[in-house]
């Protein structure tokens, strides 16, 4: 039986790791940047207290800024979805009682889980690629970014579930 | 005070929410290029480590290039060293000038162990430190050109805001005629920057070589920075709009060499004491 807090923090070092070493040197025309180490927070538990959670959020955005020499934007991206997280459980699930653990493929139903992170996702690298940016100079390009990054992001984190669970 | 504490105990969440989000913006706002937090960088002692593992296995694939790019570099050192040593196929006086101005200088090898040319703003770091004597404000090349300048300095490691960041300029001149401007670049492709304030009375072909000034501490003079790729000036203009190809490959920069002028302080000193006077 493994226990939900080992788990979740061997997630977090295993994607910042994967995002830090691997995913982060993934350089495709300058416009995707793909950020899966959010998986690591929308897999958190939905008992998890909402302060716990915000706080949680806000320190991988800060560990990502960090790596990244991006201070402040990952931060304020992933406090952001951290935010928006359990509201938007709520409301794509009714039946509260199916979802005790980590949302995923398998306790949500294939169909609201891509949804959600799509959602949450789409939200963060809006947020990201913007404070990146910091400015309406090239905001087109700034616009590729988000939406290449977040197409492949979703493709991964939806690819990981499945690798996990299947 | 009941009220309020009601008030509090029921937007806890919201209020703690706006807090955690308006420290994160004044990070982002605070985050100047030049002056950032060393901890908060990733010249961070651990941050920088993590890099280094990842640098250390990368590396083993990359090996052939990159004794091919040293390789050729060598060839080049090779040849400028044959020269100078042999002085009778230049001028004498000048050779000894050479020497002697070099004088000044030290080459400190460093290591990029990470790097980035998607984003807008980009930094590389480096493994060489303050143990390294390596100090935030000096000029850091590659094997074919000018890369940035080190910002952040921690014991072991080092960030560098490298040409492709809008964050830095880098002055520079035309090898032909000696007319000066400052290159920039604009976000977009790591291989091409931009010369904006080059006035129309200047003759500027496609193909003209860029190279450092030297009117500042962080350069010395005459290192290749780029190529003019394309120039554009219509009827109307007051400035060529220039496109310069970059002397250094940013997605091939493995091994770097940081410029330590000896008399870098001396020069800064002297020149903040002279704008002091002017004020």
């Amino acid at each position: 039986m493994k226990s939900l807090p080992i788990e979740n923090i061997i997630r977090f070092v295993v994607v910042i790791l994967l995002q830090v070493l691997l995913v982060n040197n993934m350089q495709f025309l300058g416009i995707c940047n793909p950020c899966i180490y959010i998986l690591a927070l929308l897999a958190l538990p939905v008992t998890l207290p909402r302060w716990a959670e915000l706080l949680i959020g806000f320190a991988t955005g800060l560990v990502m800024d960090i790596f990244c020499d991006s201070l402040g934007a990952h931060t304020a991206a992933c406090t952001l979805i951290s935010y928006i997280r359990p509201l938007l459980i709520s409301r794509l699930v009714q039946d509260n009682d199916r979802l005790t653990g980590t949302p995923d493929g398998d306790s949500l139903g294939i169909a609201t889980y891509a949804r959600y992170v799509a959602l949450l996702t789409a939200i963060h690298h809006i947020v990201l690629f913007s404070l990146l940016a910091f400015s309406w100079h090239n905001w087109w390009l700034t616009l590729l970014q988000i939406v290449f990054s977040t197409a492949v992001s979703i493709a991964l984190i939806l690819g990981w579930d499945l690798l996990i669970h299947r | 005070m009941k009220t309020l504490l009601q008030f509090l105990a029921r937007y806890s969440i919201v209020l703690l929410f706006v807090a955690l989000e308006t420290v994160a913006i004044v990070l982002l706002v605070r985050n100047n290029a030049y002056q950032r937090n060393a901890l908060l960088s990733s010249s961070n002692a651990a941050a920088a480590s993590i890099y280094s593992v990842g640098s250390n296995i990368r590396d083993y694939f990359r090996l052939r290039q990159t004794n091919d790019i040293l390789q050729a570099e060598n060839t080049r050192l090779r040849d400028r060293l044959n020269r100078m040593e042999n002085p009778t196929d230049t001028a004498g006086a000048c050779a000894m000038n050479i020497l002697t101005a070099d004088r000044n200088i030290v080459f400190i090898p460093a290591r990029v162990i990470n790097l980035t040319t998607d984003r807008q703003r980009n930094y590389i770091t480096l493994n060489c430190g303050r143990r390294d004597s390596v100090d935030s404000g000096m000029g850091v090349i590659g094997p074919d050109g000018v890369v940035g300048i080190v910002s952040m300095v921690s014991e072991h490691f080092a960030t560098v805001i490298p040409v492709l960041n809008p964050g830095i300029s880098i002055n520079c001149k035309f090898k032909k005629n000696g007319e000066i401007g400052a290159l920039r670049w604009d976000g977009r492709d790591y291989r091409f920057a931009e010369l904006p304030d080059i006035a129309r009375h200047i003759d500027v072909q496609e193909g003209d070589t860029l190279v450092t000034s030297g009117y500042s501490a962080v350069f010395p003079p005459e290192l290749p920075v780029g190529v003019v790729e394309k120039a554009v000036l219509t009827e109307n203009d007051a400035y060529y709009r220039i496109r310069v190809r970059l002397a250094t490959n940013f997605r091939r920069l493995h091994y770097v060499t940081i410029i330590r002028q000896r008399h870098a302080d001396e020069l800064t000193t002297l020149e903040a004491a002279r704008k002091k006077d002017e004020r």
